[in-house]
């Protein structure tokens, strides 16, 4: 279950303009939401910037939208959802994502050459997540940085708590094959 | 009962997401398919993986440039009210969230996913006297959460249920200490004292740390007696158990034990029923500060029986050169290499002519105690590549 961080009050507030509650609900979400548009660029830090902007000016405008028959957890992460898959289906045509990846990741080692650490370890999980098909990728996200159940994720992805489980189940299968290397570092670690 | 596989179903175990039922058919049907099993191990690794992936803090500068586009965006109020923070007790509620917020992202980072399977205790019950949880005392039943201690006096005993997987029973001068429990993974610390512990789990889900090494549950039954100076004594009486200190790692199977030291980790396993003899000789071996040792060895091979290659097998790695020659030559003359397996190789500790070595050696170490199938141990050997990666990194 993803955690009540905020109140209805403070939405309430939030939809009749209070700015000052609105600066505690971006102070509140601001690092899951900037993370999840971090890792859905492939580590793009002036993409994420933007559309971490483009989602809480959106919040803003439309919070008074939200009728709170929905959790707004799952309607917020929904506009994040959309707002990473429309900006970067636009930035596609304009820089390859590949090009990204390599760009953030220039002299990245053989996994054989390398000693891992927390950190590194912490590092290749992020660069392998960013590699995976965003149908993959977004449900560990939400899972992972979110803490999300399967059925929050269900109703954030707009599918079924089957398909979430699959997708899940897919997504760590393609993990482990790509980070099989870090499997000592993670596996019953003593 | 392999018409149904549970493939579809791990992440949703790992992450605690079946029922109780769900959970326990899940668990029945792993242990017996070997397929699923070995699906299992890959699945958990990618939860374990995914685990490690941090949230990311948003730059500082972020609020300032939204805060300009939002001042071009006219307001619905003529001017802002605050009508959130007139009280002084709704303004420290928000700096609660915020405090409250940044905490829990910090703990995020540091310490991975909250519990998932709703399940931060063990049950535990009292067999003898009054065992202490923390500071209170335990008449019939009670939890014990994680990071807490229970520990037993001459007089007491204690049971608890391991989550859904399995049963470990403290003896009395006990003292352990819950660190994890998850789906994937379920710790506890045995400082000193002694358990047994019956675990009906797939591999490696119930682990035990103890100050010289840490025991990793393959399915099984064992008891783990650890000593005031650290050092343990691992017996198993059903399945496998693997004894684990960074490079150094001992499996142990059923009729077997190991020994462990602190500043040394797992001994060398061998079968209860060896010789004094043979098991004079392995500790001298293993903690005599000379794993080399010419005249030990000698000692060793010269009351080795066939199915003591369990021993001769872990020394091959742990010996010089021309100890590992002799040791080789012991174990020929009872189980010749089989086809690809090479002197040269071997000696040289190619992990892969290793493990074919160990699998012709393996029905010998069953001929008096085939106490778990074959294609059991196979599987979980198949599963853990450990082994080969380690020898490797000795050569």
């Amino acid at each position: 279950m993803a955690e009540q961080l905020i109140s209805g009050r403070l939405i309430d507030a939030c939809q009749q303009g209070d700015r000052d509650a609105f600066r505690v609900l971006f102070e509140t979400y601001k690092d899951r939401v900037y993370s999840i548009a971090v890792y859905s660029s492939g580590g793009d830090t002036t993409f994420a910037d933007d559309v971490t902007q483009q989602i809480f000016l959106k919040l803003f405008t439309a919070i008074k939208q939200f009728r709170g028959d929905s959790e707004f957890t799952t309607w917020l992460y929904r506009l994040v959802v959309n707002a990473c898959m429309d900006e970067r289906r636009r930035r596609r045509r304009l820089v390859p994502f590949a090009e990204v990846l390599a760009m953030k990741h220039p002299s990245e080692k053989r996994p054989q050459e390398k000693q891992y650490g927390k950190t590194e370890v912490a590092e290749a999980v992020r660069a392998a997540i960013v590699q995976l098909k965003p149908k993959f990728r977004l449900p560990i996200l939400l899972k992972y940085i979110e803490g999300l159940s399967y059925e929050e994720i269900a109703r954030v992805m707009g599918c079924s708590k089957g398909t979430v489980a699959s997708r899940l189940n897919r997504g760590h299968g393609q993990l482990a094959k790509r980070l099989s290397h870090l499997r000592a570092h993670v596996v019953g670690e003593e | 009962m392999f018409a149904k596989h549970v493939t579809n179903d791990i992440s949703s175990y790992c992450h605690g997401e079946l029922s109780a039922e769900e959970a326990r058919l899940f668990n029945e049907h792993l242990m017996a398919c070997v397929k699923c099993r070995t699906q299992f191990e890959q699945i958990k690794l990618g939860v374990k993986l995914a685990e490690q992936l941090p949230r990311i803090q948003a730059p500082e500068k972020l609020w300032q440039e939204l805060e300009g586009k939002l001042q071009r965006i006219p307001s619905r109020r003529s001017s802002i009210t605050n009508v959130y923070f007139h009280s002084w007790q709704i303004r420290a509620a928000a700096a609660a969230i915020l405090i409250v917020t940044s905490g829990f992202g910090l703990w995020l980072v540091f310490n991975g996913q909250p519990s998932v399977n709703g399940t931060a205790f063990w049950q535990v019950q009292t067999l003898g006297g009054t065992p202490r949880i923390g500071s209170a005392g335990v008449r019939n039943k009670g939890q014990l959460a994680v990071g807490q201690w229970l520990e037993t006096d001459a007089d007491s005993r204690a049971q608890i249920n391991v989550a859904s997987i399995g049963q470990v029973e403290i003896d009395a001068n006990t003292r352990v200490r819950l660190l994890q429990t998850q789906p994937t993974e379920h710790r506890l610390e045995l400082a000193r004292g002694k358990m047994s512990a019956r675990i009906w789990a797939p591999p490696r889900l119930f682990f035990v740390d103890t100050p010289s090494a840490v025991a990793a549950d393959l399915g099984c039954a064992y008891t783990l007696e650890v000593d005031d100076a650290g050092a343990s004594l691992l017996r198993v009486t059903a399945g496998w158990v693997a004894l684990e200190l960074k490079d150094r790692e001992s499996m142990v199977p059923s009729g077997a034990a190991c020994q462990t030291r602190p500043g040394v980790g797992p001994g060398t396993p061998y079968f209860e029923d060896a010789s004094p003899e043979f098991r004079q000789a392995l500790t001298t071996i293993d903690f005599g500060g000379n794993p080399s040792d010419n005249a030990a060895i000698d000692a060793l091979l010269k009351n080795t029986r066939p199915r003591d290659t369990l021993t001769l097998w872990h020394l091959l790695e742990r010996v010089n050169i021309e100890e590992r020659v002799k040791v080789y030559d012991k174990i020929a003359t009872f189980v010749p290499p089989p086809e690809g397996v090479t002197q040269d190789g071997i000696l040289k500790l190619d992990s892969v002519m290793l493990e074919k070595w160990r699998d012709e050696l393996e029905p010998t170490w069953w001929s008096t105690n085939p106490v778990i199938p074959k294609k059991v141990a196979e599987a979980y050997w198949r599963a853990k590549n450990g082994i080969a990666r380690r020898v490797s990194k000795l050569k």
